[in-house]
Formats: structure tokens, sequence, C-alpha cells
């Protein structure tokens, strides 16, 4: 075989990749995302595939396909979604530690979205902070405090309140200076001139309180995000509305957004964190002034930008009950450190 | 003659006065820079109350005082005086802020009492005649020369087309300034320059409607304009028609009815105000 995957549509050849890893099935998905097939109709062959390889193949949609050499972890997988594949020779474990990581408890969705991130393919990126101190007014807020995310991660810091938790978020923003310590976003270190000109990778969604009565419409917020660029009046119009129907509040764009309610407002205010494109999301308590189906329709709309776009994401919050509905990681701020 | 009959002259008769003293060169001059300014300064309005710089506009005011009691003083051209002290000051205040990480309202409060006190300290050592001091709180509208006509004209073009050029940014900036911060946006720089182009603003209407009587042409628009706004656009849009109409509908009514220019303008917005402001409040 000379291509490592290679996939035909009656007989006839119509995508091949010779990359490694998973990333042939990777660009098959980004190849069957731009060109309209019925899916099932496709005949798959791979040189070697493993429980990861089997997984993406099944959210593919691919029903029928041929394996050079096929871990046995692969076949239950298949078997559970009456996928029709035949091997040339089967092994009982293939080298790749990828191949651990996938777990039985993982849903083929959850398995998909891990491996996007281990692959790199997600919209965020990684945030490192080691040693940071911060003091304001001489007082010790922050105090040799590590954190590390990568692409595409969630978090959720919680602890009382006074801890330093909105301070840590300021921080990663640049918006309070450190007294030691170093933070990188990506490959950008907060406070260079690289990141001074790259800083909208970081989309903030503050607390929803009523800072003032400028007389602003949703669209215009969403705008915000579009910062500095220099974009045609289409095309801002385009990505608002992009960004706007991605959160389910483009019906509200002509609507003054003094007159939205709690959840509208951060609906809107994750519409302009998408229009941003920002890379990673910090969340600032953001089930505040929110009612119960404002919380669970934010819950939905984190969920789904977790699967989808896939920012990294850091939320500051108290609420305990609706953090372990979200059931992200967590990290609990005391005494200026996380633990 | 009958009542109706002595009206109309009178009423001819005032039309004429008023058609013969627009000819003079002095007062076409004062028409055109106040139309200008009335149609383009009311913007800094809006700067003012959405950054909540009303402190500022104090210090500008009372730095404008000083350049002229300094222009008195010295018997330099009080115009570009008062203006570059205006400046001088906003780049203090901005370094003094910058660098002592200090609320901008308490410095522009320092500055605002330091200049006042300069100023008195001039006009007191130099002995400069009391009527020329009090034409800074009312203006020297028809003294303009056509080099600070063409200089207040410029300016009001950079005025409007900074607004133009940064509107979607000056929208970020006065919605929330982190946000604007973390979009990307220089904010800082925004906020100095619209702090810069305010100091001139407040200069220039000092020297056309003096310091007690500046808030018609600055403030009382935009807060008309406020009440129905439902955008950035509309509230610069609304401030600077209500700008044009009290600054030309006031010169005009200072002509007919023989009282100054300024006093006749902030009389005309505080009543146009009043009057909206009950109508609103049925």
């Amino acid at each position: 075989m000379e291509h490592s995957l290679i996939v035909r549509l009656n007989d006839q050849v119509i995508f091949t990749s010779d990359q490694h890893w998973l990333y042939p099935l990777f660009e098959l998905e980004d190849y069957l995302d731009q060109n309209k097939l019925i899916v099932q109709d496709l005949f798959l062959t791979d040189k070697i595939a493993g429980r990861a390889a089997a997984c993406l193949i099944v959210r593919l949609g691919i029903k029928k396909c041929h394996i050079g050499l096929l871990s046995e972890r692969a076949i239950p997988v298949f078997k559970g979604h009456n996928i029709n594949f035949t091997y040339d020779t089967l092994v009982e474990h293939i080298q790749c530690r990828t191949e651990d990581l996938i777990t039985d408890k993982m849903s083929i969705d959850d398995s998909w979205l891990f491996l996007r991130k281990r692959a790199g393919r997600v919209q965020g990126l990684s945030v490192r902070m080691e040693k940071i101190t911060v003091r304001i007014d001489e007082k010790l807020v922050l105090g040799q405090l590590d954190l590390e995310l990568g692409r595409g991660e969630q978090m959720v810091i919680h602890g009382a309140n006074g801890v330093g938790k909105t301070t840590l978020l300021r921080v990663i923003l640049g918006l309070i200076p450190i007294s030691e310590g170093m933070i990188k976003v990506g490959d950008y270190l907060v406070g260079s001139q690289l990141w001074k000109q790259n800083r909208n990778v970081l989309g903030y969604v503050h607390q929803e309180t009523v800072k003032n009565n400028f007389p602003i419409s949703s669209g215009e917020v969403v705008q915000i995000g579009l910062g500095s660029l220099n974009v045609s009046k289409s095309e801002t119009e385009y990505r608002v509305e992009v960004a706007m129907r991605r959160t389910g509040s483009f019906h509200l764009v002509n609507q003054p957004y003094l007159t939205l309610s709690g959840g509208e407002k951060q609906r809107v205010s994750l519409a302009r964190c998408l229009c941003q494109n920002a890379r990673v999301f910090l969340l600032d308590e953001p089930t505040t002034f929110l009612d119960q189906r404002g919380r669970d329709d934010l819950l939905l709309l984190l969920h789904e930008l977790s699967r989808n776009e896939a920012p990294t994401m850091i939320m500051v919050s108290h609420e305990q009950k609706w953090i372990e509905k979200l059931n992200w990681p967590r990290k609990e701020m005391k005494g200026g450190k996380l633990c | 003659m009958d009542r109706e009959t002595k009206l109309a002259a009178k009423r001819d008769e005032r039309r004429k006065i008023v058609l013969e003293l627009l000819s003079l060169p002095p007062i076409l001059k004062g028409l055109i820079v106040l139309a200008i300014a009335g149609l383009t300064f009311p913007v800094t309005g809006v700067y003012l109350f959405r950054l909540n710089l009303l402190p500022l506009r104090f210090m500008l005011m009372h730095g404008a005082i000083l350049g002229g009691a300094l222009a008195l003083a010295f018997q330099i051209n009080p115009f570009w005086t008062t203006i570059a002290i205006n400046l001088l000051l906003v780049i203090f205040m901005a370094k003094t802020s910058r660098s002592m990480n200090a609320d901008a309202g308490q410095i522009s409060t320092f500055f605002m009492v330091i200049s006042i006190s300069l100023a008195f300290i001039f006009i007191y050592k130099f002995n400069v005649p009391a009527k020329d001091t009090l034409t800074l709180l009312w203006g020297s509208l028809f003294t303009l020369s056509w080099a600070e006509v063409c200089g207040i004209g410029f300016f009001a073009l950079v005025l409007t087309g900074f607004q133009f050029y940064f509107r979607r940014q000056l929208r970020a900036l006065f919605f929330d300034r982190e946000i604007a911060f973390t979009a990307g946006i220089n904010e800082s720089s925004l906020y100095y320059s619209v702090i810069l182009l305010t100091a001139i603003t407040v200069a220039l209407a000092m020297k056309l409607i003096g310091a007690l009587l500046l808030d018609a042409i600055l403030l009382l628009p935009p807060i008309i304009a406020s009440f129905q706004a439902k955008s950035l656009k509309g509230m610069i849009l609304g401030s600077a028609l209500w700008g044009g109409a009290f600054a030309i509908g006031g010169f005009l009514l200072s002509i007919a009815i023989d009282i100054p220019a300024s006093s006749s303008i902030a009389a005309l917005a505080s009543l146009a105000f009043l009057i909206i402001y009950l109508i609103r409040k049925k």
C-alpha cells in the first residue's frame, strides 16, 4: 500500500494521505467537512489502526474499512458500532502511547475530543504560569503560584471570596502586573511586545453587573471582539452573525445590551469572545446574576464550546453545585496558591 | 399706522440690522466659528461623560484661565497660549497619573487648584485689568483672527476624523476599558488621545463662549442626545445637531436682541434642556 490512508467511493480513489499517526483521519475529517458526500458509501483503507483510530473512524461515520495492521483493542469499537471491517494482520497491542490513553469508559465523542486536543487540532492555546507572585498595596495576593493547562483544556478555580481568584484571571490578561514569575499563553510571554500585538487571543467574560448606561446594541458589543482589525462592513456583519448564531443570541443583535437578561448578556459576551477569535476564554463568576434557566443555558453553551471550538477555558466560580454539573477539572485557591 | 403694521416694520428693521451685522467680518467670523464649534465640539462632551472625565474638564477650564492670565500678563496671543497650557497640563497629568499609579480624577483636581492659584498670582502681580480678566470667563468671540478661525476649522476636521476613524475602538473604550484592552485595542493611547482632544476643545470653547458658559456647548447637547440615543452613533449625531442648533440659534438670538452671544447660547441650551426634560418626565 503506497499511502497511509486511502478512501474510495465506488472503487474510485477520492482521498489519500501520507501523514502519520492519526493525522490522516483528521485530514479526512476536514475533507468530508468541505465535500458533501454520503459517508456510509465510502470505503476506507488504513495501514494501522488501534483503538484511537477506530474511535475516529466511527465518529467520521465510515461503515466499511480494511486495516493493514489492526490492534485487538479496536475490535470492540468497530463491533459496537456495526462497522464492516477486514484486516491483514491482527496484533494484541500497537506501540503507541495514545492507545493506552483511550479508556473503555470514554465515549466516541469524548475520545474524539481528547484526540483532537492531543493532535493540537483545537482552537485553544496552552497556558503556563510559573511561580507567579502578585502583591497589591504590599499585600501578597498570589504567592509562587503555578498553573499549567494544555491546549483546549478547561479548569475551574474555586475558593472563598477574596482569595485572589479574580486577580489570577486579571494577571493572565495582563491587567495586573506580576512581581515575580512568568506567564505564557501559547508562545506569547504575557507582557512582551509580541503578546501586546496578539493579546486578543484572550477573551474575557467578567461578572455581569450593570456598570454603566452606555447606549449600545448587543451586535455592537459583539463587534468589539474585532478590536482594531480593519474589516469591511459586510465582513463585520458576517462575523458578528456567525458568532451570535453560535451562541444562540443572533435574535438579540439589535436589542440594547442594557435591556438583556443576565443569561442573554453572557451569551452575547461569549459571542464577543468568539468574534474576537479568542483562543483562551477567561470567565469570572459567569453565573452571578443568572437565574436557574440562565445557569442551565450557560452550562450547555460551555459544553458545546468545549466540544467544537475547544478554546482553553479557565473559569473562576464559587458555585459548588453548578461546578459539579459542569464537570471540569477543579483547583481550589487557598493562601494565594492553587491546590 | 395700525399695530400690526408697526410690528411688521419693527421686524423688518431688526432683520435689516441682523443682515447688516452679519456682513461685518468679526460677526461673520463669529457665526462661522460658532457653527463649526457647535456641530463638532459636543463630541468631546460625549467623551467626558462616557469616560467620567468631569474633574478633568474642571482642570482644563482652570488651565485655560491660567493660559489667558499668562497671555494677558505677558501680552501674548491668548488663543494659542490657552491651548499650549492645556496640552501641558494633560501631559503632566498623564505622566503623574502613570508614574504614581494615581487616580486621574485626584491628579486633575490638584492641577485645577494649582492652575487657578497661578492664574490669580499672574493677574495680581502683572496688574491685569479686571475687565480683561472677565473676558476669560465669558469669551471673546469677535476678536478672532482669520488664522484662529482656520485653526478652529482645522481642529474641528481633526476631531471629526478621529471620531469617524476610531468609532469602533471608541465604542469599545466607552463600553468597558478592560474589554477593549483584551480585544487588542490600544485603549491607553486612545484614552490619552481623547483627553488631548478634549483639552484643545475646552481651550477653544473658552475662547468662544468663556469658562462659565462652555458647558452649554460641551455638555448640554450630549445630555439631551442621551435621552433618546440607542447607540454611540445616535449620541454623537444627536449631540452635534443639538450643539449646532444652540450655537447658531443662540448667536442669531444674541444679535437680534442684543445680548452677549455666550449668554444667549447658554440660555437657549438650558431652556431646550428644561423643556425636553419636562416632556420626558411627562
